[in-house]
C-alpha cells in the first residue's frame, strides 16, 4: 500500500499551509514557482515568507553616496558569452540588439538599445551582493522593467512571472512583486558609461533586494508567463533547477 | 548540538567558496583582505574544490531556522518558568572578584565541584552560559541577517550598525569561533566532570551525587 501522502509531501504543504495563514490570500508574493520538497522547502518558505512579509511596504533598497561607488567595479562569472548571435551584435556594438517583449502583454514589441534609452529612467547607487560573499557598489542607470511592460501595453490578467533569457544560456523569472519594485531597472549604463562586457553589455537586470544571481547579465529577451511549469526544469530559474531556493533576498 | 554542527560545517562550506574576508561596506577578489585562505597556504581554486556552496547553503538556512525556533522556545520557556532567574542569573554574592578568581582557577586546573556545590552552576559558568545565549546567539542571527540583499531594503539601518556587509560577515565568522571556543571547553568539563552522569542529567534533570561527595 502506498501512503496517500509522503511525509516530504506533508513536509512542504505544511509549510505552504503555514504561510498561507500568515498572510491570508495574497499568496503568490510569499511563494516560490515550485516549493521545494521536504525540509528544505519548508525552510525555503519560512524564509520567502518572512522576508517578503517585512518587505511588504516594498521599500527601497539602500542607495549609497556617490564617493562609496567601488572604482573599478568588478567582473564575475561569465564575461564575454562566446555564443555567436552575441559575437555579431557585440561586433556591432549592439546597433542591432533588439529585446523581444513576448507572452502574455497586450502589445508584444521589440526594443532596440535606442527604444530602450527613451523610456522614462532611473539612476540608483546601490549594492551589489553576490550570493558567495562579495559586494560592490555601483551607480546604476536603465529603464525601469514596470517601464518596458507598459511600453508592451501592460500584461494580462494572469500575468505573474516575468521569465528573462540571457545570451549565455542563463533565465531566471521574477514574480510581480519584484517586477513592480521602482528599483527593478533593465541597465544599459554603469557609473555614468555604457554598461561594460564583462558586467553584461549591452543590458543587465538589477534586482536590487536578491543576490547577484538573480541580476541577470547579456539579456536576450522577455516573456511573461502565468506559470513556470513546462519551462526549462520547471522551477522558475537556472539555479533553482539545480536545486538552488529561488527566493534570492537570501 | 546536531544544528551547532551542521550550521558550522555548512558555514565553512560556504566560506571555502570566497576563502577572504573584509572590513566594510564592499569586497571582492583583489580588493584589501584582512584574512586571505591563500595566506595560510590553500590557494582560491583548492579551497573552492573542498567547499560545496550549493549544500553548504541549502543546510546553512535550514539549520539556522531550526536553531532559531529551538532557540526561542527554550529561552521563551526557560524566561516563563523562571529557570534562568533561579539557576543562571548570578545572585550578589556570586559577582564578586575573589569568588569568581577562584572559581576560574578551579576550572583551570580542571577541579571538580565537590559537596554542596554539586548540581549547582558555578558563577564562571552562568557568565558564559549567558554570555552565549545573550549575546553570541543573537549576535550570530544578526550579522548574518545583515549579510542578506532583502535587508539592504528592510533595514540597511542594521548593515550600518556593523559597519557594513563585509564588516558583519568578517564579525560573523570571529563570533563562530568564539562559540566553537565554548563548545570546546564545555565538553571537556563535560567529561572531566563524568559524561554519563552529566549528560543523564541534562536530559532527564537527574544527577547522582557521588557518594564519597556527601557530607
Amino acid at each position: 500500500m502506498k501512503n496517500p501522502v509522503s511525509r516530504r509531501e506533508f513536509l512542504a504543504g505544511a509549510g505552504a499551509i503555514g504561510s498561507l495563514l500568515l498572510v491570508g490570500c495574497d499568496a503568490d508574493a510569499y511563494l516560490p514557482p515550485k516549493v521545494r520538497g521536504g525540509l528544505m522547502g519548508v525552510s525555503d518558505v519560512l524564509t520567502m515568507a518572512t522576508q517578503r512579509l517585512m518587505l511588504s511596504g516594498q521599500p527601497l533598497a539602500q542607495e549609497h553616496d556617490v564617493s562609496e561607488i567601488t572604482k573599478n567595479f568588478p567582473t564575475w562569472g561569465n564575461t564575454n558569452p562566446r555564443q555567436e548571435d552575441f559575437q555579431r551584435l557585440l561586433s556591432g556594438e549592439f546597433v542591432d540588439w533588439r529585446l523581444p517583449v513576448n507572452g502574455l502583454v497586450n502589445r508584444p514589441i521589440s526594443l532596440s538599445l535606442e527604444d530602450l534609452k527613451r523610456l522614462p529612467q532611473r539612476t540608483q547607487i546601490t549594492m551589489h551582493i553576490c550570493e558567495q560573499g562579495w559586494s560592490a557598489i555601483g551607480q546604476w542607470t536603465g529603464a525601469p522593467l514596470l517601464e518596458v511592460l507598459r511600453a508592451a501595453g501592460g500584461v494580462a490578467d494572469d500575468a505573474r512571472y516575468v521569465v528573462v533569457d540571457t545570451f549565455d544560456g542563463w533565465y531566471e523569472s521574477y514574480d510581480m512583486f519584484d517586477v513592480v519594485h521602482p528599483q527593478t531597472i533593465l541597465a544599459y549604463g554603469l557609473n555614468g558609461k555604457d554598461l561594460p562586457l564583462g558586467n553584461g553589455a549591452p543590458v543587465r537586470l538589477r534586482v536590487e533586494r536578491a543576490c547577484g544571481y538573480k541580476n541577470l547579465k547579456f539579456l536576450k529577451s522577455i516573456n511573461v508567463v502565468s506559470s513556470m511549469e513546462g519551462i526549462r526544469g520547471g522551477t522558475g530559474g537556472i539555479n533553482s533547477d539545480s536545486n538552488w531556493h529561488w527566493y534570492a533576498g537570501a | 548540538m546536531v544544528a551547532f554542527c551542521y550550521l558550522v560545517v555548512s558555514g565553512v562550506h560556504i566560506f571555502l567558496d570566497f576563502p577572504e574576508l573584509y572590513w566594510g561596506k564592499v569586497g571582492f577578489r583583489g580588493y584589501d583582505a584582512v584574512f586571505r585562505l591563500s595566506d595560510w597556504g590553500i590557494s582560491w581554486d583548492e579551497a573552492g574544490a573542498m567547499g560545496n556552496r550549493r549544500w553548504g547553503r541549502n543546510y546553512h538556512f535550514l539549520f539556522a531556522w531550526i536553531s532559531v525556533i529551538n532557540g526561542t522556545i527554550y529561552v521563551g520557556w526557560n524566561l516563563w518558568n523562571k529557570y534562568f532567574h533561579k539557576n543562571l542569573f548570578l545572585g550578589r554574592n556570586e559577582l564578586n572578584w575573589q569568588s569568581l578568581k577562584t572559581d576560574f582557577v578551579d576550572h583551570v586546573r580542571l577541579r571538580v565541584s565537590k559537596g554542596t556545590s554539586v548540581g549547582r552552576y558555578s558563577g564562571l559558568q552562568k557568565i558564559s552560559y549567558l554570555i552565549v545565549i545573550f549575546i553570541l546567539s543573537p549576535f550570530m542571527i544578526l550579522s548574518g541577517l545583515a549579510q542578506m540583499p532583502a535587508f539592504t531594503a528592510i533595514s540597511p539601518e542594521l548593515i550600518d550598525l556593523f559597519g557594513g556587509r563585509q564588516t558583519a560577515r568578517t564579525l560573523h565568522v570571529i563570533c563562530m569561533l568564539w562559540m566553537i571556543l565554548f563548545l570546546v571547553v564545555h565538553v571537556v568539563e563535560v567529561f572531566v566532570a563524568g559524561a554519563v552522569n552529566e549528560i543523564r542529567s541534562m536530559i532527564t534533570g537527574k544527577y547522582v551525587v557521588p557518594k564519597e561527595d556527601v557530607e
